[in-house]
């Protein structure tokens, strides 16, 4: 499966995306998570003990296209080589990947960037599901960081601004190439917080997570919640997502 | 006085910048509050209610339609297209994003 976590900032998607990709990894999977947020977040829920993973400089070569200056993968480098070469391999055979991460006020990220949509162009097929972190808000999620995604899941909060920032990527989505767009419910504490979620995003709510101090200790820590606290509420509904996912790709 | 407010995702960035511009507009200083998130949700925290928030035109969006010409400085800018907010807030959102676009990150 190729799946990528959106959403408001802060709504979640780090900590989902990497308990997510731990549990998939658990069922077999060959399992690539990719981070193209440039401040820190799925590194930490992945428990690969690396926040600065990028590709390195010489990964990517410049190039003069009609006067400008452009980055592709260098000469002989594909995606798949660039997985095999660069990605840190994390807890339960994860692969790991970013977006290089921010380097002071004046550093240029041309190069990271270019390259590491050179990776996401030419991801390794058969055998691989790829789960995404992408940025949070509205930034270009759908064309740009999550253009690999069959399925992108939006993370939503039960506020006001989380709900409204899950119908702007709806909406984002429908002008697009029109992937498959689900909402995860995030810090669900209401009974009806997930009715609330897809009524007004107009998605389909495919799993909810309640508020789990389990999460907010274990980042306290620095640590992934599925090693700190494996039996957490917030797991086992991380696990439910992963399994209703599974099934969806069966019957799809 | 001119504050910027930053920080990650879900720390509070909007709350603060809200509670922090209608306090100052109480006290009597006349306050403009900026939201510069592509994903601009400062209305709802200023308290001027979700669909109203979703209706605000972007400053980027009227300089976009030629808007500009009409406006003779930035003080004007904000007059003509910031909303007035709780408080005597006024309110001003530079941009949002309204179309998928590939290739602009
Ligand atoms: N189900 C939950 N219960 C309690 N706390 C949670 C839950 N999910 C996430 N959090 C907390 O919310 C905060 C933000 O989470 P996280 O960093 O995963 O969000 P994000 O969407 O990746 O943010 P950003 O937009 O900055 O990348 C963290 O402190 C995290 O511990
Ligand atoms: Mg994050």
């Amino acid at each position: 499966m190729r799946v990528a976590f959106v959403g408001k900032g802060g709504a979640g998607k780090s900590s989902l995306a990497g308990t997510f990709a731990r549990l998939l990894a658990r069922t077999g999977q060959r399992v690539l998570a990719l981070d193209s947020d440039p401040m820190p977040g799925l590194a930490f829920s992945l428990g690969v003990g690396v926040t600065d993973a990028g590709l390195p400089d010489d990964a990517v070569e410049e190039y003069e296209e009609r006067g400008r200056r452009r980055y592709r993968l260098r000469a002989g480098l594909t995606g798949p080589e660039a997985v095999d070469r660069y990605a840190v391999r994390g807890p339960d055979g994860v692969h790991f990947l970013q977006l290089g991460k921010a380097r002071g006020p004046r550093w240029n990220n041309s190069r990271q960037h270019f390259g590491f949509q050179g990776v996401l162009d030419d991801l390794p097929g058969d055998g691989w599901s790829i789960v995404g972190d992408l940025p949070g808000g509205t930034r270009q999620p759908f064309m740009t960081w999550g253009r690999y995604a069959r399925t992108f899941l939006v993370v939503v909060e039960p506020s006001t601004a989380s709900v409204l920032s899950g119908r702007r990527l709806a909406r984002l989505a429908e002008g697009s190439r029109r992937p498959r767009v689900l909402a995860v419910a995030n810090k669900v504490r209401e009974p009806d917080d997930g009715e609330l979620i897809a009524a007004g995003t107009g998605l389909e709510v495919v799993g909810a997570v309640p508020m789990d101090r389990a999460l907010a200790d274990a980042d306290r820590l620095g640590l992934p919640v599925v090693d700190a606290e494996p039996d957490a509420p917030a797991v086992a509904a991380v696990r439910s997502l992963v399994n209703a996912l599974r099934e969806r790709e069966v019957s799809s | 006085m001119k504050i910027a407010v930053v920080g990650k995702g879900g720390s509070g960035k909007t709350t603060t910048s809200a509670v922090l511009a209608r306090t100052f507009a109480r006290h009597g200083h006349e306050t403009l509050a900026l939201d510069c998130d592509t994903n601009p949700n400062l209305g709802i925290s200023l308290g001027l209610g979700e669909e109203a928030t979703e209706r605000l035109v972007t400053v980027r969006d009227a300089v976009d339609a030629g808007e500009e010409d009409h406006a003779v400085s930035p003080d004007d800018l904000v007059e003509r297209f910031g909303a007035p907010a709780p408080d005597g807030v006024r309110l001003a959102v530079v941009s949002a994003i309204q179309n998928p676009e590939p290739g602009c990150p």
